[in-house]
């Protein structure tokens, strides 16, 4: 593909945006303990710059001077649609976030340095942006590289904990394995093309199978797509607040980014299998990542599994489009990507949001586990009602940005339905369809549990009912991002054209404008006008009989107290029950006492349940290898000298021999 | 004649929901050999209601008031939308009639209701809402599946264009049996939810909405009467496409008819709510599964006959 060379203004926008987010990372070395702030001013800055850089439009390709030079390939950018659109993203989030982190950072600063979290924060931003732009596979592996160390950095910030530390290293196990992964995909593309530029990368046939498979594994472990998911539940939840929403906001995209960049938008490498495996996987992690979120009691682990099944659903709009294309229905194709990118962008930020509205709670009252929780909604009313708004988008519910997208993708499968090739394809089509709905519906469910288990209802201990709305700057951040909820739902239509110009083949025309039929701005005007009459109504019949405060009916036994409410756990039970055989679900009831059918003394009971993927398969491979090195590997570096001689002279002995040949 | 339709259609939005439930719920007595109450005592309800004070517990929030006038708008909006009395709508207005679109707003209005449910911290409340939430996890892939089987034998997803495209029998057939299992589990009737047992604790919608008195329950009642017009009339419309006669009669007579078909539903679902017991609660997934098989049934036969 062809990009006009306009390195002119809004490369340099982003270069701005780069290095006002560069300054940030150095301030925050040098003020470790009490970061000024000014930190706060050139992380939002950044993302400000980058904003505008990416809305303003202008594709640009920038190589930097020789003295920047990377063994084999040069310092390449390139900006097209694609890449401003998750640009967009980057600079989006980044703004709530750095107004979001004093406050939230506030209570960790007895023990870690606060200063070095933003600076990585920074470093973190400075390297998403260059793996949304980078120009060809060297660069975008440096700062893949650099993304995945700094996000690892982050999740180690509070290591005083042992969980913690177990955590980071779980995730920086999974980053190392995607790494090698992506890292053997390249090399074999470049052994395939010869050359490190993506541009020029134009891989068919069966050819393509090995480096797609390794590529895609790469990038899957980073998106935490299931079955390589295992890291986002553990890490997602033990980094701060902030870095949790960037984390699952925005930096488990770049994944995607990569993956419409190379196999759809581009073309670069094209294997017939990549369509359906993308459908299935994303459509179990869609399934298993909210069955799992179901079950959680920690509202911060609650929201990773939610992103693992968010991620399911982008993916599927990923494979729709790549089905799309294998047919040539470009019709197809362009609905699938432009329905994962917009849910890559309304994730973004609800996502953000609602981890900001956990983090708002915990960085109060330090407390995150749903059943202790309850009655927030009266002492902290903007960051629960925030919280509500970012429910209500993430299941889907229009007039909401996760309808939009959600939509979207319900119009892929349809139309894969109505084109589809054989009855197989049609029928699978209608079939996902019944999945995506039963994910929306256990979405709710799910949220249903967080938002009225955690904040409705009497508070369940003394610290949530003593609990204190945030700082402003962190009340403005929900704020924002539950306004951007709302805009982007209702000013959907409006996405449809520029969607449509990122996904568009060179020689063919963008179908989706006149996709978009569902009149968001009209239904949301009947559904307020529809609540304020009915409210006016209701205010006068209560001008004649006012309303009554009482407590609630307790069939005459007595004050109710917290306890007697139904619990997270008590709530999802059902659920559970019914999808059993996925958790290996089970409840242990004890009764103790002397009759203890009628006069109990003690009564208790125990919900477990068994990620069989973590138990039966992670878990065996890592005591293999723990195993495997320490029993074999580890005789080979005894410390004793003549062991190593020998084992210099058999690596020459094999030298000499290769070179022989 | 349109106007005069707008009229009807508007008479029939107000009237159709209570008269439904009055209906049926006469019928039910019969079956027990009792008396009844009179047909338009659902009416006599919603007034009685809506002139009491309303009694609010001291633990809820703005949800609890809010959630049952977010449930009856977006009820009353889907109920326009939707051709449950096989009225025809302007066709501008075709784009709004999406059937996804009309299933998520109505899982809107429920939304805020589970949460109402919750807000009051009463255990039948919580107890309520988990079972809602677990009825609608296994009715909306059926629901989905069937209503997109007809939307593929149509090709439009547009409910306006579904409901007036000759469609294969057999399909319409099938989804309209899975539509009509379905939808007595989402409107908590009788094989999944009893609503006129002595204790909330057995029941899904009556427990949630324990806590609501007064014009806050008259407005969660109409709601609910609203669903289930549009439920009961979208599985009459649905099995009405089975006769590819109704297509081409005169508007009123279709509109008639459709009304005609939901009440005998209605009586229907009455004559066997008086014959049947309730499933316990962990038997309704397999109640809920002959739902999903109609609906793959319907989809399979979609998918095979282009």
């Amino acid at each position: 593909m062809s990009i006009p060379d306009l390195s002119g203004g809004f490369a340099w926008l982003c270069g701005a945006a780069l290095f006002s987010w560069l300054i940030a990372t150095v301030i925050g070395f040098i003020q470790r303990r009490n970061p000024g702030p000014s930190l706060q001013f050139f992380l939002a800055l950044g993302g400000l710059l980058l904003l505008i850089s990416a809305i303003s439009g202008g594709n640009w390709s920038v190589s930097l001077p020789l003295p920047f030079y990377l063994g084999d390939a040069g310092f390449n950018f390139v900006a097209d649609p694609l890449a401003r659109w998750f640009l967009g993203i980057i600079g989006l989030i980044c703004i709530p976030t750095a107004l979001f982190t004093p406050g939230y950072m506030h209570h960790l600063r007895e023990h870690l340095s606060v200063g070095l979290v933003w600076s990585m924060i920074a470093l973190l931003m400075i390297s998403m942006t260059g793996v949304i732009i980078a120009g060809n596979a060297l660069v975008f592996l440096v700062c893949w590289e650099v993304m995945a160390l700094s996000s690892f950095a982050l999740v180690a910030a509070d290591h005083e904990h042992r969980a913690i530390r177990k955590a980071a290293f779980i995730y920086l196990g999974a980053t190392r394995t995607g790494t090698a992964f992506l890292m053997g995909g390249f090399l074999w593309a470049h052994a395939l093309t010869g050359t490190w530029t993506f541009a020029d990368w134009h891989i068919f046939g069966t050819e393509a199978i090995g480096p797609a498979l390794l590529i895609f594994i790469g990038l899957a472990v980073k998106a935490g797509c299931w079955p390589f998911h295992l890291w986002l539940p553990i890490a997602h939840p033990a980094a701060p607040a902030p870095v949790s929403a960037v984390m699952s906001g925005v930096m488990i995209k770049t994944a995607i980014y990569a993956m419409i960049r190379l196999f759809i938008v581009d073309e670069h490498i094209v294997a017939a299998f990549l369509g359906p495996l993308i459908l299935i996987l994303g459509s179990i992690s869609a399934v298993w990542g909210i069955l799992f979120a179901l079950l959680q009691r920690d509202l911060k682990r609650l929201l990773a599994y939610s992103s693992v099944e968010n991620i399911g659903i982008i993916l599927m709009g990923i494979g729709i489009a790549l089905l799309g294309r294998q047919w040539n229905v470009e019709l197809i194709a362009q609905i699938g990507v432009a329905a994962a990118l917009f849910h890559a962008l309304n994730h973004a930020v609800f996502k953000s949001l609602l981890f900001m509205g956990t983090g708002a709670i915990d960085a109060g009252i330090h407390i995150r586990d749903i059943d202790k929780l309850g009655g927030l909604i009266r002492n902290m009313p903007w960051t629960v009602g925030a919280f509500i708004v970012g429910s209500v988008a993430i299941c889907a519910l229009p007039p909401l940005n996760g309808f939009a997208g959600e939509w979207l993708l319900y119009k892929g499968f349809f139309s894969l339905a109505l084109l589809g090739p054989t009855v197989g394809i049609r029928l699978s089509a209608l079939l996902l369809m019944g999945i995506l709905a039963l994910v929306g519906a256990l979405v709710i469910a799910c949220f249903v549990k967080a938002v009225g288990i955690s904040m409705l209802g009497m508070p369940r201990s003394s610290a949530a009912e003593n609990a204190k709305e945030a700082t402003r700057e962190m009340v403005i951040a929900q704020i924002f991002l539950a306004f951007l909820c709302v805009a982007l739902g209702v000013t959907a239509p409006l996405f449809m054209s520029p969607l449509s110009v990122i996904v568009t083949r060179a020689n063919q025309l963008p179908l989706l404008q006149n996709n978009w039929s569902i009149p968001v701005v009209a239904i949301s005007i009947v559904i307020i006008a529809g609540i304020g009459l009915l409210t006016a109504w209701m205010i006068k019949l209560a001008r004649k009989n006012p309303s009554r405060h009482f407590i609630t009916w307790e069939c005459g036994f007595g004050k109710l107290g917290p306890r007697t409410q139904y619990t997270g756990s008590s709530f999802s039970q059902p659920i559970a029950r019914i999808f059993g055989a996925i958790y290996n679900y089970a409840v242990d009831i004890t009764i103790k006492g002397k009759q203890r059918r009628h006069f109990p003394e003690k009564v208790s009971a125990e919900m477990n349940y068994e990620a069989y993927l973590e138990t039966r398969i992670y878990l065996p491979l890592i005591h293999t290898i723990k195993r495997l090195s320490g029993n074999f590997l580890m005789r080979l570096q005894a410390g004793s000298i003549h062991q190593y001689f020998i084992h210099m002279a058999l690596v020459l002995a094999l030298l000499i021999w290769v070179g022989s040949r | 004649m349109n106007i005069l339709l707008i009229i009807l259609q508007t008479i029939n939005l107000l009237v159709m929901p209570l008269l439904l439930l009055g209906v049926v719920r006469k019928v039910k007595a019969l079956m027990q050999n009792r008396v009844g109450a009179p047909i338009l005592q659902p009416f006599y309800d919603i007034a009685k209601l809506l002139r009491k004070s309303e009694t609010i517990s001291y633990n809820t929030s703005w949800i609890f008031i809010y959630a049952p006038r977010i449930s009856l708008t977006t009820a009353v909006i889907a109920a326009v939308l939707i051709p449950w009395s096989g009225q025809l709508l302007p066709p501008a207005w075709a784009p709004a009639t999406n059937f996804i679109f009309l299933l998520y707003l109505l899982s809107l209005g429920k939304f805020f209701v589970m949460l109402s449910a919750l807000d009051a911290g009463s255990a039948f409340g919580g107890l309520g809402a988990s079972r809602e939430a677990v009825i609608s996890i296994l009715v909306e892939p059926s629901m989905v599946i069937s209503l997109g089987a007809l939307a593929l034998a149509a090709g439009d997803m547009n409910m306006s264009a579904i409901y007036t495209h000759p469609i294969n029998p057999i399909i319409a057939g099938l989804a309209a049996v899975a539509l009509l299992i379905a939808s007595l589990a989402e409107l908590s009737r009788m094989p999944v939810d009893d609503p006129t047992t002595h204790l909330e604790l057995t029941m899904v919608h009556e427990a949630m909405i324990l806590e609501n008195s007064g014009r806050n329950l008259a407005i969660t009642e109409y709601a609910s009467a609203i669903r289930m017009c549009i439920f009961w009339g979208l599985s009459a419309q649905t099995l009405l496409l089975m006769l590819p006669a109704y297509n081409a009669m005169p508007i009123m007579i279709k509109y008639l008819i459709g009304i005609g078909l939901m009440m005998i539903i209605g009586i229907t679902v009455a004559f066997l709510e008086g014959i049947l017991v309730r499933l316990k609660w962990r038997r309704v997934p397999n109640y809920l599964a002959f739902a999903g098989l109609f609906s793959l049934l319907a989809a399979m036969v979609a998918a095979v006959r282009m």
